[in-house]
């Protein structure tokens, strides 16, 4: 063996390339890369770099909106109308110049396609039917939007940024057409934007390769190529960044980020997330009638070791947050009222007689850090005399039970689709008993009054009072709901020392590559 | 009654023999047909009652109830089972596998993506450990119980009973990261992969021929340590059984025989035990190998190794029922032609099992 090595000693030559970006993380997740079709972290973090919006949100504080392929935008004759200029000098990375008819033709794609994200522009009362009719070519450069949804130009704005949103070239993917898919086959694997990058080539859990795209109207980037690798094993992630075969390696475990911290060749990066892990009771399950009560749910916020966990379970994977709205989101309630304090759980759980003996079952995803957030809680819910049975299952498997109703109690995580509080707070705060399978439905709260609250608020088009109200609405979950908040994460990351300008945001898709370089 | 003549006799013979022949063929074909059939009715039998939805896969916990049921039309889960499993039927007889819901390709090509990559990991593997196993199996039986065999017991044990994925970790911590003696996780080095047109799949081939300088030399570098600890993997079966084999031979009457006339051990090793144990053998080496093309799902996750074994494992938590099934099939097809192969090769080096 030591032969054979010595024969074929390995010389190094991957990621030394300087033009050349080499991420290791696992790409196992990427069911499309049409931004019409494909929700998954992976893919999202592509069409960041691949595709653009008319507005996006900055890089660097994400509250403020950037025009992008937009040049301005005005009001429209109406109050759920916006006019837009698009970019007098914008391309695709084909060449082709950008077209109203591109505004018009990507938006009434994405709707009609009707793939997982398009719940996101369904929010403008968007149908497949009213679609067409909702998009307007007012001359060469101006496109105009309406919408039927009882929301404000600002919010339209905010849903606009969602890589749902994103403008492909209609004249490259009408060309890739076949059986009327509207260019899907094709989209899913090659690319038809103006982001810095393009797809060179995509091998299904295997690689995707971007290339430049120098012109791109937001500039070119100062890479030549990105090579994401699919590495599906988090231990090699961490070998392959130690070495240097990789730039960079997403998604390593604490104990691993640990081993790495203090080597002069590496640098940790630690982004805030806008991942909300919380605790949900199922008030609509009849077989356990403790769920619905609220002495339950508030003996539960004092029985959780949130520090604990933050710190020395999850070295620093989390934070203590205990409100629906992540921290670095506009209207976020900082407060963190609660602490693990077992007597006074236990006397709210006698004040209800609620008796000792209660035995909860709770869901649990089964991979990493899931297992030590429920064993934690286990602990902790045990000195209360609550029994919770620890049930490991798939995440898919998990999320059907959700959706059914079928579970007692489920440990979650919650991740934004858009950058507006919105889209966090009508899953948490709104259940209209009309058919829409929000999280509260899901977790059986019935709550008119509050639901009525979340759709004030994002109809409301005065910033400050919408962010009053959201702190508000927040609050009141906070204090007695169905939902224990708990944890906000945070993404880390091991990066090469010569790797700098790497920027990401808050969001699934906000991972920017556009400014990095080697030296 | 009419005597026939003895060529009329012996065509009657012929094609009573011929015929004998056509019938034992056509009732290999549709046992394997049944097996396949079998293979695939239990397949997607189980991929049914699995709890992961597959339009909740795609669509994700967030998508519209219009989405869900769209993607359940899409993916043909809103009929009956039966008539999905007909729908596959008439479309795998057509030649066609279907698409993979979690890459979006046809299966067919992932399968030609895929499955190179991992026979050209399990053959290399299959040829070392046969050249290891072999010879240790030999010396084990030469003295059983002595220090020798002692020695070779400890051999196929630890390579029998070392997870594969703590080893596989730490050679590469040692080999790849410490001492940088061979390349690590992937097939290629970047600066290779992504240049080389893959006609093949089979990097070694495609390294070869693309003439690009260093390419070749990197493919082995890359192909050292699972090909290294794929065959540790399959030594220790190998070994082991093939030792008992022997063993079982060298206690048999012709044996005692040979040696009372005087027979030197080598002899009777080579001569006497070796081939009336060779049939046993081959079954061995058939099945390691069948195992190893299978069986790699922990190598190919610790080394990047984009193969079938990890291309199953990937479909069958996406729920991706397609690729699933596609790539059972073609498991079981590789254990038919390999049982198959076994048993012709078997009957050459065995009389008794004719």
């Amino acid at each position: 063996m030591i032969l054979c090595a010595l024969c074929f000693a390995h010389d190094g030559l991957a990621a030394s390339l300087p033009d050349v970006l080499v991420v290791a993380q696992s790409l196992d997740d990427i069911a499309s890369l049409d931004p019409a079709e494909g929700f998954e972290l992976s893919s999202l973090q592509a069409f960041t770099n691949v595709y653009q919006r008319l507005v996006q949100p900055h890089p660097d504080d994400p509250s403020t909106l950037v025009p992008t392929l937009a040049s301005s935008w005005t009001a429209g004759p109406t109050p759920h109308s916006l006019v837009f200029s698009l970019r007098a000098d914008a391309v695709f990375a084909s060449g082709h110049p950008l077209r109203p008819e591109d505004v018009m033709f990507s938006l009434s794609r994405a709707v009609k396609l009707n793939r997982a994200p398009v719940f996101i522009l369904n929010e403008l009362g968007w149908r497949s039917e009213n679609i067409d009719g909702s998009l307007h070519k007012i001359d060469a450069h101006r496109v105009r939007i309406d919408w039927s949804s009882d929301v404000g130009p600002a919010f339209v704005l905010r849903l606009l940024t969602a890589p749902v949103a994103s403008i492909v070239d209609e004249w490259e993917v009408a060309a890739h057409e076949a059986n009327g898919d509207a260019g899907n086959g094709w989209l899913k694997n090659h690319s038809a934007g103006s982001g810095p990058f393009k797809i060179r080539r995509y091998i299904a859990h295997e690689a995707l390769v971007l290339d430049a795209n120098p012109s791109s109207p937001q500039g070119a980037p100062l890479l030549k190529t990105l090579i994401f690798k699919n590495v599906a094993d988090a231990a090699t992630r961490r070998l392959l960044v130690e070495v240097g075969d990789a730039d960079i390696a997403r998604d390593l475990g604490p104990d691993q980020i640990a081993a790495l911290e203090g080597k002069p060749d590496l640098t940790t990066l630690r982004f805030p997330s806008a991942t909300i892990h919380y605790l949900m009771f199922n008030a609509a399950n009849p077989s356990n009638p403790a769920l619905a009560n609220p002495a339950l749910w508030e003996a539960a916020r004092w029985l959780i070791d949130y520090q604990g966990i933050a710190l020395r379970l999850l070295q620093g994977e989390f934070e203590v947050h205990q409100s629906f709205l992540a921290d670095g989101y506009p209207g976020a309630l900082p407060d963190t009222p609660y602490r693990l304090d077992v007597d006074k759980a236990r006397a709210i759980l006698a004040g209800a007689g609620l008796k000792q003996g209660l035995s909860i079952t709770l869901s649990v995803m089964n991979q990493p850090p899931f297992g030590d957030i429920a064993q934690s809680l286990q602990s902790t819910f045990a000195k209360a005399g609550i029994r919770l049975e620890i049930l490991p299952a798939l995440t898919s498997e998990i999320y059907s039970k959700v959706r059914e109703r079928s579970e007692e109690a489920v440990w979650l995580f919650w991740v934004p689709d858009y950058f507006d509080a919105n889209s966090t707070a009508s899953a948490f705060a709104s259940n209209r008993e009309d058919g829409t399978k929000t999280l509260a439905w899901r977790a059986g709260w019935h709550i008119p009054a509050l639901s009525g609250e979340t759709a004030a608020a994002v109809a409301d088009q005065d910033p400050v009072a919408r962010q009053r109200r959201y702190l508000a609405i927040q609050a009141a979950v906070q204090k007695s709901s169905p939902f224990v908040i708990a944890l906000q994460a945070r993404s880390l990351l091991v990066v090469r020392a010569d790797v700098h300008g790497y920027r990401q945001g808050l969001d699934a898709d906000m991972a920017y590559y556009d400014r990095v370089r080697k030296r | 009654m009419s005597a026939l003549s003895p060529a009329t006799a012996e065509d009657a013979g012929d094609v009573t023999r011929r015929h004998g022949r056509l019938r034992h063929v056509l009732r290999g074909v549709g046992t394997v047909c049944f097996t396949l059939f079998g293979l695939l009715l239990i397949t997607f039998g189980l991929s049914r009652l699995s709890p992961v939805d597959p339009a909740l896969q795609l669509v994700g916990d967030h998508g519209s109830a219009s989405s869900y049921a769209a993607m359940r039309r899409t993916l043909g889960l809103d009929a009956p089972w039966p008539v999905q499993f007909e729908r596959y039927g008439v479309r795998l007889l057509h030649g066609d596998l279907g698409v993979s819901s979690s890459t979006g390709e046809r299966v067919s090509d992932d399968l030609r993506r895929v499955f190179p990559a991992t026979l050209e990991l399990a053959t290399l593997a299959m040829g070392l450990s046969t050249l290891v196993g072999l010879p240790l199996a030999v010396l084990g039986a030469w003295r059983p119980r002595g220090v020798l065999d002692a020695l070779v017991r400890v051999v196929s044990l630890a390579g029998n009973s070392v997870p594969i994925y703590w080893l596989g970790l730490l050679a590469l911590y040692l080999f790849y990261a410490h001492w940088r003696w061979v390349a690590g996780p992937g097939r290629l080095d970047d600066a290779f992969e992504y240049t080389i047109d893959m006609h093949t799949n089979s990097v070694l081939i495609d390294s070869w021929r693309s003439g690009v300088p260093g390419a070749f030399a990197n493919a082995v570098s890359h192909l050292i340590l699972p090909v290294l600890l794929l065959a540790a993997y399959a030594v220790g079966n190998i070994t082991r059984l093939t030792r008992a084999a022997l063993l079982a031979e060298a206690g048999k009457e012709y044996v005692t025989l040979a040696r009372a006339k005087g027979a030197t051990d080598i002899r009777v090793m080579l001569r006497h035990i070796a081939p009336n144990a060779a049939g046993l053998v081959v079954t061995v080496l058939a099945l390691a190998y069948a195992n190893l093309l299978e069986g790699a799902v922990l190598i190919e996750t610790v080394f990047a190794w984009p193969g079938l074994g990890r291309y199953l494992t990937t479909a069958l938590f996406a729920a991706d029922t397609a690729a699933v099934l596609g790539a059972t099939l073609l498991i079981g097809v590789c254990f038919v032609l390999i049982n198959g192969l076994t048993d012709v090769v078997v009957q050459m080096l065995d009389p008794r099992s004719r």
